[in-house]
């Protein structure tokens, strides 16, 4: 029940770490996807679960893709409070 | 140029020097929102039914809290048809009344003249500073300002009435929205529209019904305040990224905006103080399972009736009723249902003691 607003900035800045270091080719291999389908997922209401392997790709390859370097400075800054104010 | 149908937001506001709107009303970029639109609908020229946050030039500003220049409070206009601006302010016959306009429902304070003297002075000092400081924002957060505006536009009226259906919705109604020039109506006007202002109010009131608890109990310390505070936002939190999160992947395009979310998932507050309440009232554990339950079943049912013409696809009759993206929905629903009752218990277990 203590939760605080850093924890919550923490954990989302932990869990962006984790997706940029994701190795692409292990990811793929591991689902099964053949790594060049930039089909449409979202116009297909009748795809069976493709859609949500499409969309969570999607999402990981634009996470990465957008805050690769933004999160380098959060991480900076993040490590000099931590060692500055514990 | 095209402005989307119940996604639109608000236009440019007008900088406080040059009264007239900007003609040219520049496209901006969307906030992020998950939802997509169903359809676009075609922009007009000089549309303003959609901005609830920009008056006429003629309508006094009567809620409080206006960003924009004071006016001359002029004659209330007489709309023939109905208009979500003439509906997000006070009704015509509240703006009849010249010296009561600084904020709605303290009427009584302006048989004092010179009380009211001062009052519009500092609203118009107030307005003012505000009115220079929202200008220096840019413009996405200008929009987004105008859109939550449309949440806080109720009035005692709409918020009994949504107290009440909150606590028992079993009455047979009628649980669409209404809509005016594609737009949704603010609350003020319709009762089955979301608004902020009771998840804001009853989470508050949560916080600190929780430190009364806590009081009773000999716990007490002006740190479990803070506490339960940041935990009722952070849990907030966790819980819209993780329906946004799940909306996107199932791929759900629905009319259902985050900002509505938001708004349905705040409205969990009101059970959990009626629960809370009840356990401080009684101090019997049977009482507030009781409540628990009854309090979880009728926010459930509220949520199902309000979501499902929401989320759900207009029944056209094109497709099964089986198929993948209507179950999809259906889940995404129950999810959300489901989340409800949980948070509620597991945000007052804490406060129980046998």
């Amino acid at each position: 029940m203590g939760f605080s607003f850093y924890s919550v900035i923490e954990a989302a800045l932990l869990c962006i770490n984790a997706v940029a270091i994701l190795n692409e080719q292990r990811l793929l291999s591991r689902f099964g996807e053949s790594g060049n389908q930039y089909t449409t997922g979202y116009a297909d209401e009748f795809h069976q679960t493709g859609g949500a392997k499409q969309q969570l790709l999607t999402l990981i390859r634009s996470v990465r893709t957008v805050m690769r370097v933004p999160l380098i400075a959060f991480n900076i800054v993040t490590i000099l409070f931590l060692v500055l104010f514990g | 140029m095209s402005s989307r149908g119940p996604m639109r937001l608000g236009k440019n506001y007008p900088h406080p020097p040059s009264q007239q709107q900007q003609p040219q009303q520049q496209q901006q970029q969307p906030p992020s929102q998950f939802y997509q639109p169903t359809a676009p609908y075609p922009a007009a020229a000089n549309n303003y039914a959609g901005d609830f946050g920009m008056p006429q030039p003629q309508i006094p500003p009567s809620y409080g809290g206006d960003f924009n220049v004071p006016q001359p409070p002029p004659a209330p206009s007489h709309n023939a048809f109905f208009s979500p601006q003439t509906a997000f302010y006070a009704p015509p016959s509240q703006q009849q009344m010249p010296s009561n306009q600084a904020m709605p429902g303290v009427e009584y304070l302006s048989n004092n003249p010179l009380f009211n003297v001062g009052l519009n002075v500092v609203e118009q000092g107030m307005k003012d500073f505000t009115g220079k400081t929202v200008n220096m924002l840019p413009n996405e957060m200008k929009k987004s300002i105008s859109s939550i505006k449309y949440y806080f536009a109720v009035d005692q009226a709409y918020v009994f009435k949504k107290l009440c259906l909150l606590l028992f919705p079993f009455r047979p109604r009628n649980w669409s929205l209404g809509y005016s020039a594609d737009e949704p109506v603010p609350p003020r006007v319709d009762t089955n529209a979301p608004d902020y202002y009771i998840p804001l109010m009853s989470a508050i009131t949560y916080v600190l019904v929780a430190g009364l608890v806590l009081g009773t109990q000999d716990r007490f310390t002006p740190e479990q305040l803070g506490m339960h505070a940041s935990s009722v936002l952070v849990w907030n939190i966790i819980e819209i990224c993780v329906l946004c999160f799940t909306f996107y992947i199932f791929n759900v395009q629905s009319k259902l905006r985050t900002l509505d979310l938001i708004a349905y998932c705040g409205y969990k507050y009101v059970g959990m103080i009626a629960a809370l309440s009840s356990y401080l009232l009684t101090h019997s554990l049977f009482v507030y399972r009781c409540s628990l339950l009854y309090v979880s079943l009728s926010l459930s049912y509220f949520l199902v009736k309000c979501l499902r013409l929401q989320i759900l696809p207009d029944t056209g009759g094109s497709q099964p009723y089986g198929s993948n993206g209507n179950k999809r929905r259906i889940y995404l629903l129950l999810l959300v249902v489901i989340l409800q009752p949980f948070f509620i218990w597991y945000l007052t277990r804490h406060l129980i003691v046998d």
